[in-house]
């Protein structure tokens, strides 16, 4: 009988072992899976849900604050923005507005002056407008070329002169970029003051583009000093020079008068204007060079053709005929310059 | 000609004058983002 009970003791003790061994080898097999003690493995997690959507942020000792922030949603829009959105507004503004221009050279060909040259000449700009002119026109092809480096520079430049060579290049340039913003600011102040008069909008404005400014036919519908299309180059420059400026000083001077989110649309705003900028004044120097015959003049030397403000600015001329009598303003030299 | 040349001089010295402002007033980066017990 004790033999019997000492061998019951045995099985029923086989048979816990066996049950417990059952038990316990599965819940050892799923240990790995429900512990993990990898901590690195859980913060990488972490990491990629927050990437989905969230903030990624921490602590600094520094007294910049700002810098704890390492990741955040209106980062990555930024980027999207930047990376790709941007580069696309950028080549079909460009790119369109010089296929544009080519094209309308290439069916409608230089505005010639139809009644030729008289060999008088009228002061159109004097030095002054002049120097303020090609002040700030030589700041913003700077502008418009370190900018664009930074939009399309790395894909386009980098490739051809390499990574050191466009490193330094881009370095030079943010450099220009920076400082130069100064001169062509007080120039756009510049413009705004000495020709503001002459480029409020009037009813001559209205007919001048009802029948194409002479431009789109072979018309030569009359304008004041300005007409409707140099009106409108002008409150471009004057509107998108300060947007550009603006928005230009808040990213040279981060975090001054504006957050992170500020500093991004700054940035955004300021990309935007920027290349539709570029692309205004592809058509503003087209038509003052090889588009018109004659009107580079104005700027170059200061005087035109009394033939080709007869043509152009027929009521401008009348105004400056009256102010100072038909001979003083048609006596002076082609030679003459208009200091 | 002249007058483009005038131009181009006074951008250069508007710039060189801003340039000079600005490396006077704004301090280094190392100097601005950080405190005596830090090291850079």
């Amino acid at each position: 009988m004790a033999r019997l009970f000492a061998q019951l003791r045995f099985l029923v003790g086989a048979l816990t072992l066996v049950l417990l061994l059952a038990v316990a080898v599965p819940a050892g097999a799923q240990q790995p899976s429900q512990v993990n003690p990898n901590a690195s493995a859980v913060k990488e997690q972490q990491l990629l849900n927050a990437l989905q959507g969230g903030s990624i942020g921490g602590r600094v000792s520094i007294p910049d604050q700002k810098s704890g922030m390492l990741i955040q949603p209106g980062g990555r829009d930024w980027r999207q923005f930047h990376e790709v959105t941007l580069r696309w507004i950028g080549a079909i503004a460009i790119l369109g507005m010089l296929a544009l221009l080519i094209v309308f050279y290439l069916t409608r060909g230089q505005v010639k002056l139809e009644s030729g040259y008289s060999g008088r000449r009228i002061v159109r700009f004097n030095a002054f407008e002049r120097a303020v002119h090609w002040m700030t026109a030589a700041c913003f092809i700077i502008l418009a070329l370190s900018g664009l480096n930074i939009t399309f520079g790395k894909s386009l430049l980098m490739p051809i002169i390499g990574e050191p060579a466009f490193a330094g290049w881009s370095q030079w340039a943010k450099y220009a970029h920076n400082y130069l913003s100064f001169p062509f600011s007080i120039g756009v102040f510049a413009i705004f003051l000495i020709w503001v008069a002459g480029n409020i909008p009037n009813k001559v404005d209205v007919e001048w583009a009802k029948r194409g400014g002479g431009i789109l036919g072979r018309d030569h519908p009359p304008a004041y000093r300005f007409n409707a299309g140099q009106k409108m180059i002008y409150w471009i420059v004057v509107i998108g020079g300060t947007a550009v400026a603006v928005t230009g000083y808040l990213l040279m001077f981060p975090f001054y008068a504006t957050d992170m989110q500020g500093m991004q649309l700054a940035q955004t705003v300021h990309a935007i204007i920027a290349v539709l900028f570029v692309a205004a004044m592809l058509a503003h120097i087209y038509i003052g060079t090889i588009g018109m015959e004659g009107a580079f003049d104005a700027m170059g030397e200061g005087t035109v053709d009394v033939n080709w403000a007869k043509e152009h600015h027929r009521l401008w001329l009348e105004q400056e005929m009256a102010r100072t009598g038909p001979n003083e303003s048609q006596r002076q030299p082609a030679a003459t310059p208009a200091e | 000609m002249k007058s483009f040349v005038i131009g181009c001089a006074a951008a250069i010295a508007i710039a060189a004058i801003a340039g000079f402002v600005l490396n006077t007033v704004q301090k280094p980066t190392d100097q601005a983002y950080s405190t005596t017990g830090v090291r850079l």
